[in-house]
């Protein structure tokens, strides 16, 4: 083709390959902003001509949280990455379709290898031992620092604060090995993702914890007439393939029927029916249909009478008030109020027609599938969703049976239930648990024991500024923060509520240390930055989206700059602090990867039990310079790792068929629960104790509606007269298809994408001025952000939302945040079981006065950090 | 009819969730700012006060659908037609290009092209535009959109075999109408999809310009 | 509005201002030798005929400035079978070169005045065909704002009004040039500069006329359209109001009242200070609104389509 001769001329003389680009910024301190900009929309000619010999596709981590987990390769050329594709390893069908990433995993070339990436630790100007001038974390100079003095830095502030304060003055969410082999720390925990399901699924149900059990298989979907999708938009949520296994039920006949605040994007293509509803009202809603069920006896008794307790006053349980069933409270007859559906209308802003219709089609359909998400449940008193979800869908029977099942299954869950088909080995190394907080992360601490320390993320910064916490049954405790540490996964001060309180507790404290790969909010507002390598230039490991295949992922680049991993982090702080950092990683990173895929097992094809899915030989066991034993299996290990996915063939009549609680719906008596009662507990006393030893609420043991703080009662400041109050819109907060969670929230492919724009009904935004593309200013009682006004009717009126995980950046002098990031508006109003209620806010929205640059073309947080 | 290959878009089953459209920036090295693939949302609807819950609203005809869409490599590609270089030209296989060679930057095709599929790329003072991943064709794979898309809503071939086997809608609204280029596409509308050209509601991404 | 529709304001403007002023000048000159012989004629018109050239030469200039590849220019009249784009860069060329060789030959006064004519009239009639191919350029099946007849219009009205007013301001000019080196011929070409003038306004209030009678066009064209495009160019046209309230005040300020004032003054002789300034007011006050109106051609404009 001319026109390549054409680029490969050009680009000869004057562009520079990506690999000439990493040395040379590399020599030059990387001082060179490259802005993702690689020859636009031409070729590299030279990988381009080097393609045909010298490429390879390396499995590449696709490790984000954001439910897929997909396959993806890279094409590395040269030690440098020229592009992407996802999987092709085998034929494609609905039956046994490719794990095809979404833009996110697409996108991750520009991630790994972005211009963004911190190069070399970093050191605040104004810090001194003790914090120096704390007030500038956030606004201060950076200047580059060696890792020795890095290193030497936060090892002997961990050592001086612990011996100065003790061990609860350093604050960390992840549970660092050298951290908890140093005495521990005070941790931060809550359900964040789960919302308020935890508890309910396992008191209510007797769930064990792991997602997928109360699903039924994947092929099941297919039988089922109605679908309903309860606050669920899977393509946004749910990378990968939950929404088209959905589509596959839809096309063998399924009706969806979505219920949501926002007409999504999933039900725009799966959606027959949309049932709008106002966030943090969907317990209302659940009552009206309830309502409307029993008093047109729709409720399936029979199923009531044999499989649940505490539906009707027939069915207490022993030395329960019988008054407390639910169907009286449904009713109203002791409380005055029957819950009908004008009642729940007023409250969830359905139309009682559709509360109605919805209602009856729940009822009548059979077999009939309801599922529901965390988002609905991501709310204050979030429990309260779970109980009445969970009681409207056993009213309706729906519970054992093919094409039925009342599940909240999400996330890497969604279109998925039942028991893993393929499982990755364990690394063979040992979590050392925090000997401060070693308790479960799923269910929470235990809120009977009095020997954890941790706070909750909606009053960990309340906590750091006023020196008491929440500690479930003990009340209120003491606590001195000292020392914050961002080491490892995760973004605390972005991802919990109330982040401008998280400021102020980072510009407190005496010590902040981040490690991370790019300039995160944590990094920001810290006082040393380590830079880490991306899972892309690490040894490997696996990683799965859903139960019918494993990821085998290899490393794929060299480490950038001066970035190192975690575990040397780790090791290296660990040493200089004493401790025996041999002990706890005892072996090599390629053992620990060997490890998780000798040990990698496989479901036998009648479904009897597991057996080994790879096969390795003494040979390769030499090649791999590991120790092991040879073993047969379904794959040899050579062909796993250039594939990078092993994934269980299915077909519709196979032996993984999984149908959640058949056993317990055949016989009810040999396979009771492991509830209370051994049935499904509508009215739930364990619930009930539970929830109220956290120390925050009190919750019914019978499904009921309290209004929430910052519900849709809180827009009003008369509710009954229906007068609006100071922050008259609700907001809430939305998994965004730009991001997983602030993961990847600093691609500009995906910010042009994705404009990270605030959704708001055109009626208020007419009644406000504003019009679509506006840029607006949202306040709520916590902080303000700025945001380009997306005007749509695809929102019920008096909702606003906005997608969560903007990396905040904030513009100090005009109060606001630029980025729009959820957690400036969302406060710290800790619930439930340590419930984050992420979608209980109110707000108020304006016109905003000053224009606002698309966020794809803001600077990228490049950090070169002058000459120590 | 001569040879002439083409997309097909499913619009039914599209969840406008733009993998295609990144894995087209990740093929072609696509800085921000161009776009050779593109997914546009369209939709419509209104809220009707309900005649007894106060603040209560029944939504009334509220829908939106998404197209994905890249070059059309139209049987009468305006493009090619007012390229005073003809740099801009139809291949036999009917895939158009740019012969970069010949392309002076003029914009021209830019203003005419009513799918804003040519795009002029600063760095090199050129139009760029979608080659229907030509390089991937040669070596008989598929265009890298294909391949991206989790819904599998997007296929290629020859035109006259999509046609006889899918239709022949070539347009939906927020697309332009198709006698103006006659666009080498099949289209499956969504259920709501409405005529080009007589739409009644409005394309609601946010335009990306500032 | 970025470098690049800068300098296609600038071509076409510059480019169109000096077919005007050629034609202009022809006619004029015609008209001149007619009534003093060619001697007076020419002196009349010469000088200002040296000026088109530059003028032409820096709209040439400037359209190049939006390219992204200048120096593959050349390969623009490559598509003479389907591209306006391609006429319009050939006819500019040879625009540009016949009637450069004219101004040679009239300068040097080589051959003999027919020829001259001769290719005077080829001059015209090609930089006649250039600005037929610039509307055409624009008339894109895809732009309702530019796809109608009103561009061509709109583009010769600004052709022939920027052509007698940067003539009435060059011969201006020239005037005071005579006065100082050629006093004796003074009183003649006195005359024949107050003829022109009066001419000039003449031309100058009808295309007025015309302007005030296409620009409302233009809007209702847009306003009646029934594609999206049409409908957002209508309401750029909106969001510009006062733009377009200042390049028609300018225009009518320019070519009407100025104009009917310079004709007053052209009636007799004694008046020719302020004729003269007049003149170069009007030039200059239209020459902005042109500008202003061209602007506004392509700041309203909306393709089809995404």
């Amino acid at each position: 083709m001319s026109e390549n001769n054409f680029l490969t001329k050009a680009l000869d003389e004057t562009v520079l390959t990506r690999r000439s680009f990493l040395k040379w910024s590399a020599a030059l301190g990387g001082a060179v902003a490259l802005s993702g900009d690689f020859t636009p929309g031409l070729k590299k000619a030279e990988a381009a001509a080097t393609a045909a010999t010298e490429s390879k596709w390396v499995p590449a981590a696709c490790w984000h949280n954001c439910g897929g987990r997909c396959l993806i390769k890279a094409q590395v050329v040269d030690g440098t990455v020229t592009r992407v594709k996802t999987d092709d390893t085998h034929a494609d069908s609905p039956d046994f379709p490719q794990q095809r990433g979404c833009a996110r995993g697409r996108s991750q070339r520009t991630q790994a290898l972005g211009a963004d990436r911190l190069k070399y630790p970093m050191k605040r100007v104004g810090w001194a031992p003790g914090g120096g001038k704390k007030e500038l974390r956030g606004k201060d100079q950076w200047v580059r620092i060696s890792w020795d003095e890095a290193l030497n830095i936060v090892a002997s502030e961990f050592k001086r604060v612990k011996e100065t304060y003790g061990n609860k003055a350093i604050l960390s969410k992840n549970n660092n090995a050298f951290l908890a082999a140093y005495g521990g720390n005070m941790s931060i925990w809550g359900t964040t993702s789960s919302g308020a399901w935890p508890q309910p699924s396992k008191t209510m149900q007797a769930t064990s914890g792991s997602w997928g059990e109360s699903g039924n298989d994947r092929l099941d979907y297919r039988n089922a007439k109605l679908i309903v999708l309860w606050g669920s938009n899977p393509i946004w949520s749910s990378g990968g393939s939950p929404t088209y296994n959905y589509l596959q039920a839809k096309k063998a006949g399924a009706k969806f029927i979505f219920v949501d605040p926002f007409y999504n994007d999933s039900a725009m293509v799966l959606g027959d029916q949309w049932i709008p509803v106002r966030p943090s009202t969907d317990t209302a809603l659940l009552m009206g249909i309830a309502y409307y069920m029993i008093t047109n006896k729709l409720q399936d008794q029979a199923f009531l009478d044999k499989y649940t307790s505490g539906f009707d006053a027939e069915h207490m349980p022993k030395g329960a008030d019988p008054k407390e069933n639910f169907k009286d409270y449904v009713l109203g007859t002791y409380d005055g109020t029957p819950k009908t559906p004008e009642w729940a209308s007023q409250i969830c802003g359905t139309p009682p027609e559709l509360i109605r219709s919805l209602a009856q089609e729940i009822a009548t359909t059979k077999p009939m599938t309801i599922l529901s998400t965390s988002s609905p449940a991501r709310t204050y008193l979030g429990e309260q969703f779970a109980q009445a979800f969970l009681t409207v869908g056993w009213m309706t029977g729906n519970v054992g049976l093919p094409g039925a099942m009342v599940s909240d299954n999400q996330h890497s869950r969604g279109s998925y239930g039942g028991p893993a088909l393929v499982r990755s080995g364990g690394t063979g190394v040992a979590a050392v648990p925090n000997p401060l907080f070693n308790q479960p992360t799923y269910f929470g601490p235990d809120p009977a024991n009095k020997e954890w320390y941790g706070m909750v993320w909606d009053e960990v910064w309340d906590a750091v500024m006023t020196g008491k916490y929440t500690a479930s049954v003990r009340g209120k405790l003491d606590c001195d923060i000292k020392l914050i540490s961002h080491l490892g996964l995760g973004a605390a001060l972005n991802q919990s509520t109330n982040l401008l309180r998280g400021i102020e507790a980072h510009r407190k404290v005496e010590f902040v240390v981040t490690s991370s790969s790019f300039f995160t909010t944590n990094a920001k507002y810290s006082d040393v930055v380590l830079p880490v390598t991306t899972m892309w230039e690490r040894e490997g490991g696996t990683t799965s989206g859903n139960p019918e295949m494993l990821i085998w992922y290899s490393k794929v680049v060299e480490p950038l700059f001066e970035a190192k991993d975690d575990q040397w982090i780790e090791t290296e702080i660990g040493k200089r602090l004493g401790l025996d950092m041999q002990k706890i990683y005892p072996i090599s990173d390629k053992q620990m990867v060997f490890n998780q895929i000798s040990g990698a097992t496989v479901m036998k094809a009648d479904a009897s039990g597991y057996e080994p899915l790879v096969t390795i030989t003494e040979a390769d066991i030499k090649e791999l310079g590991v120790t092991g034993k040879p073993q047969m299996g379904r794959i040899g290990i050579k062909e796993y790792k250039e594939k990078g996915v092993y994934q269980v063939a299915r077909t519709p009549g196979d032996k993984f068929g999984f149908i959640a609680k058949a056993a317990f719906r055949a016989d009810p008596e040999k396979n009771p629960l492991k509830t209370a009662s051994g049935k499904l507990e509508i009215y739930c006393p364990a619930l009930s104790k539970v929830i109220e030893s956290y120390g925050w609420n009190k919750l019914s043991a019978t499904p009921k509606y309290t209004p929430p703080v910052e519900g849709v009662e809180a827009t009003f400041s008369d509710f009954k007269n229906k007068v609006k109050g100071d922050y008259p819109l609700q907001l809430y907060t939305i998994h965004y298809a730009r991001r997983s969670h602030s993961t990847l929230d600093n691609i500009p492919w995906l910010r042009e994408a994705f404009p990270q724009e605030f959704m708001i009904n055109s009626m208020d935004a007419a009644a406000r001025g504003i019009k679509h593309g506006d840029i607006v200013k949202v306040t709520s009682m916590h902080g303000s952000v700025i945001r380009p006004a997306f005007v749509t009717d695809r929102i019920i009126p008096g909702v606003t939302a906005l997608g969560e995980g903007a990396w905040a950046d904030l513009d100090e002098l005009a109060g606001v945040d630029k980025a729009g990031a959820t957690n400036t508006l969302n406060g710290g109003n800790p619930t439930g079981q340590g419930t984050q209620p992420y979608n209980s806010c109110v707000v108020q929205v304006e016109k905003y006065d000053k224009p606002l640059l698309p966020d794809y073309k803001w600077p990228q947080r490049i950090m070169l950090g002058k000459e120590a | 009819m001569r040879k002439q290959l083409g997309f097909h878009i499913n619009s039914s089953i599209c969840t406008g969730c733009k993998a295609c459209q990144i894995a087209c920036n990740d093929k072609n090295d696509l800085s921000v700012g161009l776009k050779w693939r593109k997914v546009v949302q369209y939709g419509s609807g209104s809220w009707l006060s309900h005649p007894v819950q106060p603040a209560v609203y029944t939504p009334n005809n509220v829908y939106a659908y998404t197209v994905s869409f890249a070059c059309m490599h139209c049987e009468n590609p305006i493009c090619v037609e007012v390229c005073p270089t003809t740099a801009m030209y139809k291949r036999d296989d009917g895939v158009v290009l740019i012969d970069a060679n010949k392309c002076i930057g003029c914009r021209y095709c830019e203003w005419a092209c009513p799918y804003g599929e040519p795009q002029f790329n600063e760095t090199v003072g050129k139009m760029t535009k979608c080659n229907f991943c030509e390089d991937l064709l040669a070596k008989g794979e598929n265009p890298a959109c294909v391949d991206a898309c989790v819904m599998r809503a997007i296929e290629f071939g020859d035109l006259a075999e999509l046609r006889s086997k899918l239709g022949t809608v070539t347009a939906v609204e927020p697309l332009p109408v198709a006698n103006l280029t006659k666009p080498s596409v099949v289209v499956t509308p969504h259920k709501h999809s409405q005529v080009s050209g007589r739409g009644t509601g409005r394309i609601l991404g946010l335009v990306q310009e500032a | 509005m970025n470098i690049r529709e800068w300098a296609l304001i600038a071509f076409t403007i510059l480019a169109q201002m000096s077919v005007g002023s050629f034609i202009v000048l022809g006619i004029v000159h015609f008209f001149a030798a007619r009534k003093a012989g060619s001697e007076e004629s020419d002196r009349l018109s010469d000088r200002a005929l040296l000026a088109i050239g530059p003028t032409l030469l820096l709209g040439l200039a400037a359209s190049l400035l939006h390219l992204g590849n200048p120096f593959n220019a050349y390969l623009a009249v490559s598509n003479l079978g389907s591209s306006w784009l391609s006429w319009e860069v050939l006819s500019g060329v040879l625009f540009a070169a016949v009637g450069g060789v004219f101004a040679l030959m009239q300068w040097r006064k080589f051959a003999s005045f027919a020829i001259r004519n001769i290719i005077a009239v080829v001059a015209a009639a090609v930089g006649l065909v250039l600005v037929y191919s610039m509307s055409n350029v624009y008339m894109l099946r895809t732009q309702p704002a530019w796809n109608t007849v009103l561009t061509p219009i709109s583009f010769y009205t600004t052709t022939l009004l920027l052509g007698v007013l940067a003539m009435g301001a060059a011969f201006v000019a020239n005037y005071a040039y005579v006065q100082l080196k050629n006093p004796g011929c003074a009183d003649v070409q006195c005359v024949l500069l107050r003829d022109a003038l009066r001419w000039f306004a003449i031309t100058s209030i009808v295309l007025l006329g015309v302007e005030l009678v296409v620009v409302p066009l233009q809007i209702a064209n847009v306003a009646a359209g029934t594609t999206y495009a049409a409908q957002a160019s209508a309401e750029l046209y909106g969001q510009n109001g006062l733009l377009l309230g200042v390049r028609l005040a300018l225009v009518f300020l320019g070519a009407g009242i100025l104009g009917v004032f310079i004709y007053q003054n052209a009636l007799s002789a004694g008046h020719e200070k302020v004729m003269g300034a007049l003149a170069y007011a009007a030039f200059a006050l239209v020459l902005v609104s042109e500008v202003l109106g061209r602007f506004l051609f392509y700041a309203t404009h909306a393709r089809i389509g995404l």
